[in-house]
């Protein structure tokens, strides 16, 4: 496609445009999506810009191309790099390099960062964690995988999508056919003040949805990476939606929901590791389930209740107990959600005997190891 | 016609400090008639530049401001149902058909324009604003999708009302969620940080009428120090517009701690933050230059 045929108006092509507009399929390759559309309009602004002078060049295709911050921080580099590899190769056909390979991160670094932040301590140096892509999106981003740096954006990310998800959770109405029909007894008792004449109107209103919610969060050790993750979307989440009930557990069932009404996460969060001994520690999914159903399923479970347990299934107990258990809660709920993080990776497969025990009762499995993915609870909810 | 130049030119007239970048955004903006989508944290001057344009387009601003349960309605139209009953109740009597009523309350005189319909009906082009984006819902981000591209909104009762002039389209976000990519893909990206020192400190002497230069300086360093400090909810350009308005009113022109901390509350809006701060101040008064710094070895 020519550059005048691109841009319809009278631009004669030469090959100092040509090289410039090569660094298109350059970016292309690095991850940023251009598609003839984008291309174009890149094509298009040349037309009303000095495109001879590099540095305006660049910024006005800075300006068309990128679509994200993470995208502009990349470009400067990207756009000299390809400056770079031009002088490198002369004339000759630039040799386009695959995108590097992903790196993974040190999760020992994540780990020891995501502690830092619960203890409140905000440390100012950064330390050097590779991350998986320079494009991929926070909310897109692994758990087990941020690094230190982008804890604290993400637990903002989460709070805010969290408030979000229980605002709209709140706001949802029950099916109703006749919603928007003119509501006869409210209409003549809202006009009554000007004796009967009918000027303003009544609407009947939906019923609100009334779901209930159960969360139980897994924060033994193997789930440690995304314990704290969770607790702050439920802590978040609970700020909004009144109708919920909220358990942890690893060795034994704790019932949190009083304590997640505290002003200040970090001070929740220390108020639950004191009290709980197990924090961290090994997994007992059948027997903390099975306290469940004997202290609290008839108070909080019923045929309006939706519980959603967040856990990898990695059970150290009773097998037969977190069956039965899972029996009871599947016959007298709404519907059994399941969030699993492990679940996040593509050759996932619940083979473990915790999960594969439980499945039989799920109603929804689906995976909790992103924001994107807490996000999309809200389909289920 | 407009060039590069004459944007920025534009841009500080109205008194806005820019750098290459958003008068670059700007300008390619209404070349290309494209929506322009601002990002970054609160306070940095995003919703300024959609009030800016518009006084240097010498145009109309209007705005639409997103919110949690936003709906089509309150973006597009309303019918003013009271009058129009009122205006059945008053022709109750008259010889005219229900045709012919029904054509009259369904006409312009009962339509009540939101901002949306209202941009797109202007006889000069507007500049449309679309105020943090991020806090309407996924299902309003859609819809939006659909007018932005077609620049059409059909009236049930009326018919279809095409663009006269297709205003000029500001969306600003926070990042409290992130936007579709189809969204992000009609629009041109923008994303505004928190300024470097020199330039916080131009947007001081510039919009605080008799800021003192000592004073701007001091209040210019203080907040970047803040800013490196990792807070609840870190102070933006308005807060530190807000300070130094606060303190030229008081004819203060010089800072010291009594006074800090006196207006802290002008500058933190965290009891968290104005506690972290307290407890640091002393630090911040050394790296800022208002006390002397004290070798500590």
């Amino acid at each position: 496609m020519s550059f005048q045929k691109l841009t319809g108006h009278d631009f004669s092509p030469n090959i100092f445009i040509c090289k410039y507009c090569s660094v298109l399929p350059f970016l292309a390759n690095k991850s940023f999506v251009l598609s003839v559309e984008e291309e174009t309009t890149a094509l298009t602004a040349l037309q009303f810009i000095d495109y001879h002078d590099k540095n305006i060049f660049r910024t006005a295709l800075k300006a068309v191309c990128c679509r994200s911050k993470q995208q502009l921080n990349e470009f400067d580099a990207l756009f000299n790099q390809y400056w770079k590899e031009i002088a490198d190769a002369g004339d000759a056909k630039l040799k386009q390099e695959q995108q590097p390979a992903a790196k993974p991160v040190v999760k020992d670094a994540s780990f020891k960062s995501l502690k830092a932040w619960l203890n409140g301590k905000k440390s100012d140096e950064i330390e050097e964690v590779a991350s998986y892509s320079l494009y991929e999106s926070l909310s897109q981003k692994n758990f087990a995988d941020v690094p230190d740096d982008e804890v604290e954006e993400l637990m903002r990310n989460i709070r805010a999508l969290s408030k979000r998800l229980a605002a709209h959770i709140n706001r949802r109405y029950e099916k109703d056919n006749r919603i928007n029909l003119p509501d006869l007894r409210r209409t003549l008792r809202k006009n009554l003040r000007r004796g009967g004449e009918l000027l303003e109107l009544a609407f009947r209103k939906p019923k609100q949805n009334r779901t209930k919610l159960v969360v139980i969060c897994d924060v033994s050790r193997s789930m440690e990476l995304y314990a704290a993750f969770l607790l702050q979307f439920m802590y978040a989440f609970q700020q909004v939606y009144k109708r919920v009930e909220t358990f942890a557990f690893s060795t034994s069932l704790q019932h949190i929901t009083q304590l997640l009404k505290q002003n200040d996460f970090h001070a929740a969060m220390r108020l639950l590791s004191a009290q709980n001994e197990g924090w961290s520690g090994g997994t007992r999914i059948g027997k903390s389930l099975h306290a469940f159903v004997k202290d609290h399923v008839l108070k909080f479970l019923d045929k309006k209740t939706i519980i959603v347990i967040m856990s990898d299934g990695w059970d150290t107990g009773d097998i037969d107990l977190l069956q039965q258990s899972m029996e009871v809660i599947h016959n007298r709920s709404k519907k059994v959600i399941w969030l699993n993080p492990l679940a996040g990776y593509t050759d996932y497969k619940p083979h473990v005997a915790g999960m594969k025990a439980a499945l039989p009762f799920i109603n929804v499995f689906a995976p909790v190891h992103n924001a994107e993915s807490l996000r999309s609870l809200g389909k289920w909810l | 016609m407009i060039q590069l130049n004459d944007i920025k030119q534009m841009l500080l007239q109205q008194g806005y400090i820019t750098d290459e970048s958003v008068a670059m955004s700007v300008f390619l903006s209404l070349k290309l008639n494209k929506p322009l989508l601002i990002e970054g944290p609160a306070g940095v001057g995003k919703t300024e530049i959609a009030k800016v344009m518009a006084k240097a387009l010498q145009t109309d601003l209007i705005r639409l401001q997103c919110y949690e349960g936003l709906d089509a309605t309150h973006a597009l139209y309303e019918w003013n149902y009271q009058r129009q009953l009122l205006h059945l109740k008053m022709t109750e009597h008259t010889a005219q058909s229900i045709d012919e009523k029904e054509q009259t309350i369904f006409g312009d005189a009962f339509l009540m324009k939101r901002p949306l319909l209202q941009a797109i009906t202007q006889d000069k082009r507007p500049v449309l604003l679309i105020d943090e984006i991020d806090r309407s819902d996924e299902e309003f981000e859609s819809f939006l999708l659909e007018v932005l591209s077609d620049w059409q909104i059909t009236i049930p009762e009326i018919g279809t009302i095409k663009a006269i002039n297709i205003p000029q389209v500001i969306l600003t976000g926070n990042r409290t969620r992130e936007l579709s990519e189809a969204l992000r893909r009609r629009c041109l990206y923008l994303y505004i940080d928190y300024p470097d020192f020199e330039k916080e400190y131009l947007i001081v002497k510039n919009k605080v009428n008799g800021a003192d230069t000592k004073l701007a300086t001091q209040i210019t360093k203080f907040m970047q120090e803040l800013r490196v400090m990792k807070l609840e909810k870190t102070p933006g350009i308005a807060e530190t517009l807000d300070w130094a308005a606060a303190l030229s009113a008081l004819h203060i022109d010089y800072l010291n701690k009594e006074i800090i901390e006196q207006t802290l509350g002008v500058v933190l809006k965290d009891w968290r933050d104005t506690r972290q701060v307290q407890m640091s101040l002393s630090e911040l008064m050394e790296k800022t230059g208002v006390i002397p710094k004290i070798d500590r070895a």
